[in-house]
C-alpha cells in the first residue's frame, strides 16, 4: 500500500486515469449503442478498434511520416490517419453487421447464436491480422507488437507543481469528450438520432411509424465504429503501438465501462469509462499494476450490487436532454 | 520446440537457425546418415506447447529435443518428456526452478540460470553502471519475478523502490509516476519485449533519463523495434556469448547461410545441435542411449565448456553473461559482466 505516492501526486494520477478512461469511454460507446438498439453484446467491437489502429499505421507508412517529418506532413498525416481510422473502423463494424448479424436477424435466431457469432467475428478479425495477412503480405502483420511512428513529441503543456499534464493527455481527453458530446447531440437532437431512440425504445412501434429499422441498425454500427476509430487514432498517438490482439483487453475494459455506467446509455459510457480509468490508475499506484484488473472488477461488482443497471441506468431510448 | 512466431519470436528463431547450420555442416561431412530437424511452434504459450510435446513424446523417431525456448513452456512439458525418456536440451530457458524443483532427468540446458544472471545484473548495475539508486520492475511472470528478486537481493539498499506490471499491459502511467518521484539512476525491468517496449517509451516520454536495464527476456530484435527511439542506450543482459566472440567461423558461416548476423542464442542453438549430433555419431540411436550420452557429455562448444551436472545445468564458473547496448536500433555487445 502506497498511500503517500497516491496522495502526493493525486493530480498526475487523475490525469493519467482520465486519459486511459477516455479511450475506454470511446470504445464503450460502440457496445452501448449496439446494445441499446439490438440488445446484443457485439464482442467483435474490440476488433473494430484494432482495425482502426492498423489504418493509422497504414497511412503513416504510405506517406512516409515519421517523428522527424515537417509540420505540414505531420498535420496532413495525422488528419488523414484519423480519417482512415474512422472509415476503417466504421466499415469493419458495418461489414460485421451486414455479413454476420443481419442474416441471423432475418432468420430470427435466438440471442445465444448472436453472441457466439460475435465471438466468432472477433476471432476471424484477430486471425486476419495475426496470421492470414502475414501469409499474404508479410510483416508488419503477424503476432508481434508493431511500433507506430510517434509524429508528435510528448511535451509537458501544463505544469502545476506536482502535476504535469502533457499535450497527449490533453489531446486524448479533449478529443474524446468532443466526440462524445457530438454523438450525444446527434442522437438527441437530429431526426436520424430520433429514429435511433425510437427503435431502441420500441422497435415494432417505430417500424409502424415509418422508421426504417435496418437503416437505423446500420447507422448504429457506423456510429459505434466511427467512435472506435477515433479511439484508435488517439490511442496510437499516445502509445505508438499496435498488435493483432490489442483490441481484446481494451474491448473487455470498455465493455466493463459500458456496464459500469449503464449499458445502453451514452452518457453512462462516458462516466463508466472515465471512472474505470481513474480507478485502475489509483489501484496501480496503491498496490501495483498487476492489481488493476482485480480492483476494476471489484468496483464493477460493488456498483452493480447497489445499482444493478449501472451508475446512470440503461436507457438509450429514454435518454433526454 | 519454442516460440517460432509471436511477439517474442526474435529470441528463439536465431537459435533454430544456429541448429540448422550445425546440422548442415555435419551432414556435409556425414552424408551416409540423414537426420531431420522438425520445428514445433508454441508461440511461447505453455498451453500450445503441451500438445506439441505429446506429439514428440509419442513419436519414437524423435531422439532429442532442443527446447523449450522459454521457461513457462518448459515447465509445462518437461514431465511429458521425462515420462517418454526423451532428452531435452534447452538453449534459452533460464528459470532457476526448472532444475531445482521437481527435476526431470531428461532436462539439460546450455545457459546459466536466472539466479546466476540476476546476481550478474546486480553487479552490473552497482559496479559497471555505478548506480546508487535503482528502481526494480518485474512483469509478475515466473520468469520476471524470481529474476527481479535476485537482483534486489544482490543490490540490497541500493533499491529505492519496486513495482510489478503484468503481461499484455500497454499502459504504464502508474509505474512511470512512481519512477518519476523515486528519481533513480537506473531502472531494471525483468520481463519480455512486448511489455518493455511500450513501458520504456512511456518512461522516456515522461522525461525519465535513468539508465534502463533489462534481462535476457529483452534480448533480440523485438525490443529495440517495439521501443523505437526510446530504446537507444538501453542495456540488455544475456547469458549468451556474442556470436562474433564465438570461436571459429560461426559468425561468418551463419551470415552466409541466413543473410543476417547471428541473433539471440544462435551460437547456443548451434551448440545444442552439436551435442545431439555428437551423440548420434557416437552410436546413440534410441532415446535411452541419447540420454546417457548427453548426461556424460563433456566437450568444448562455441560458447563455453560443457559438462552437465546431475541437475542438467552447466557449471556456474563456465557461464558467461554479457551486457549489450542498444545503438542505432540494434543490440551491440558491450562487455562481459565480471564474475563475482
Amino acid at each position: 500500500m502506497d498511500f503517500s505516492s497516491l496522495i502526493d501526486q493525486i493530480g498526475e494520477h487523475t490525469a493519467n486515469g482520465l486519459t486511459k478512461g477516455a479511450i475506454y469511454a470511446l470504445v464503450a460507446l460502440g457496445y452501448t449503442l449496439v446494445y441499446g438498439v439490438l440488445r446484443l453484446i457485439n464482442f467483435a467491437h474490440s476488433e473494430v478498434f484494432m482495425v482502426g489502429t492498423w489504418a493509422v499505421l497504414g497511412v503513416y507508412t504510405v506517406l512516409g511520416a515519421t517523428g522527424g517529418s515537417g509540420v505540414g506532413l505531420v498535420i496532413l498525416a495525422t488528419a488523414l490517419a484519423a480519417l482512415a481510422a474512422v472509415v476503417a473502423s466504421a466499415s469493419t463494424a458495418l461489414i460485421v453487421e451486414r455479413v454476420a448479424y443481419r442474416p441471423l436477424r432475418k432468420k430470427n435466431a435466438p440471442p445465444l447464436i448472436f453472441l457466439i457469432t460475435a465471438i466468432g467475428c472477433s476471432l476471424v478479425l484477430v486471425e486476419l491480422f495475426g496470421h492470414v495477412f502475414r501469409v499474404f503480405f508479410g510483416p508488419p502483420f503477424g503476432r508481434a507488437l508493431v511500433s507506430i511512428p510517434s509524429l508528435i513529441d510528448t511535451e509537458v503543456w501544463l505544469d502545476l507543481g506536482k502535476t504535469s499534464i502533457t499535450n497527449m493527455q490533453i489531446i486524448v481527453v479533449v478529443g474524446a469528450v468532443v466526440m462524445m458530446v457530438a454523438l450525444d447531440t446527434f442522437v438527441n437532437k437530429t431526426r436520424l438520432g430520433r429514429g435511433v431512440r425510437a427503435v431502441a425504445q420500441d422497435p415494432d412501434t417505430a417500424a409502424l411509424m415509418g422508421v426504417n429499422q435496418d437503416r437505423v441498425i446500420m447507422l448504429v454500427f457506423i456510429l459505434g465504429g466511427a467512435m472506435a476509430g477515433v479511439a484508435a487514432i488517439l490511442y496510437t498517438m499516445n502509445y505508438d503501438i499496435t498488435k493483432f490482439d490489442i483490441g481484446f483487453l481494451i474491448g473487455v475494459k470498455a465493455f466493463t465501462a459500458a456496464v459500469l455506467g449503464g449499458i445502453g446509455n451514452l452518457r453512462g459510457a462516458l462516466v463508466g469509462g472515465l471512472l474505470l480509468g481513474v480507478v485502475e490508475v489509483y489501484s496501480s499506484t496503491l498496490f501495483s499494476s498487476n492489481w488493476e484488473d482485480v480492483t476494476a472488477f471489484v468496483v464493477l461488482i460493488l456498483v452493480l450490487m447497489f445499482r444493478p443497471t449501472g451508475i446512470l441506468g440503461e436507457s438509450l431510448g429514454k435518454a433526454r436532454a | 520446440m519454442g516460440a517460432l512466431s509471436g511477439s517474442n519470436a526474435s529470441v528463439v528463431l536465431p537459435s533454430v537457425n544456429g541448429a540448422k547450420l550445425a546440422l548442415k555442416q555435419w551432414s556435409a561431412d556425414n552424408d551416409d546418415c540423414e537426420i531431420s530437424l522438425e520445428e514445433f511452434d508454441t508461440e511461447g504459450d505453455p498451453a500450445k506447447a503441451t500438445p506439441a510435446a505429446t506429439k514428440m513424446a509419442t513419436d519414437e523417431t524423435f531422439i532429442g529435443v532442443m527446447g523449450g525456448a522459454f521457461s513457462g513452456e518448459t515447465r509445462a512439458t518437461k514431465a511429458t518428456f521425462d515420462d517418454a525418456g526423451l532428452t531435452m536440451i534447452s538453449q534459452s530457458a533460464t528459470a532457476t526452478d526448472l532444475t531445482t524443483e521437481e527435476p526431470a532427468a531428461v532436462f539439460h540446458r546450455v545457459i546459466g540460470y536466472d539466479e546466476v544472471q540476476g546476481a550478474a545484473i546486480g553487479r552490473y548495475l552497482r559496479d559497471v553502471a555505478g548506480a546508487k539508486k535503482v528502481f526494480v520492475v518485474d512483469d509478475s511472470t515466473t520468469y520476471g519475478e524470481p529474476l527481479a528478486t535476485k537482483v534486489k537481493d544482490e543490490l540490497g539498499d541500493l533499491v529505492v523502490d519496486s513495482d510489478k506490471t503484468q503481461e499484455g499491459q500497454t499502459e504504464f502511467s502508474a509505474v512511470v509516476s512512481k519512477i518519476e518521484s523515486a528519481k533513480p539512476d537506473a531502472v531494471f525491468y525483468a520481463g519480455y519485449a512486448a511489455e518493455a517496449g511500450p513501458f520504456l517509451k512511456q518512461l522516456r516520454d515522461a522525461g525519465v533519463t535513468a539508465t534502463f536495464v533489462g534481462g535476457d527476456g529483452l534480448y533480440g530484435a523485438d525490443f529495440p523495434k517495439a521501443a523505437g527511439d526510446a530504446a537507444e542506450g538501453a542495456i540488455v543482459t544475456c547469458p549468451c556469448l556474442p556470436a562474433d566472440k564465438a570461436e571459429g567461423t560461426f559468425g561468418a558461416d551463419y551470415e552466409a547461410e541466413f543473410g543476417e548476423a547471428p541473433g539471440a542464442y544462435a551460437a547456443e542453438g548451434f551448440d545444442v545441435m552439436t551435442i545431439f549430433l555428437a551423440g548420434i555419431k557416437d552410436g546413440a540411436r534410441d532415446r535411452k542411449a541419447m540420454e546417457e550420452f548427453v548426461d556424460g557429455y563433456t566437450g568444448k562448444g562455441l560458447t563455453k565448456d560443457y559438462a552437465f551436472d546431475d541437475k542438467g545445468d552447466v557449471a556456474e564458473e563456465n557461464v558467461v553473461i554479457w551486457s549489450y547496448k542498444v545503438t542505432d536500433g540494434t543490440l551491440t555487445a558491450e562487455q562481459e559482466i565480471p564474475k563475482a
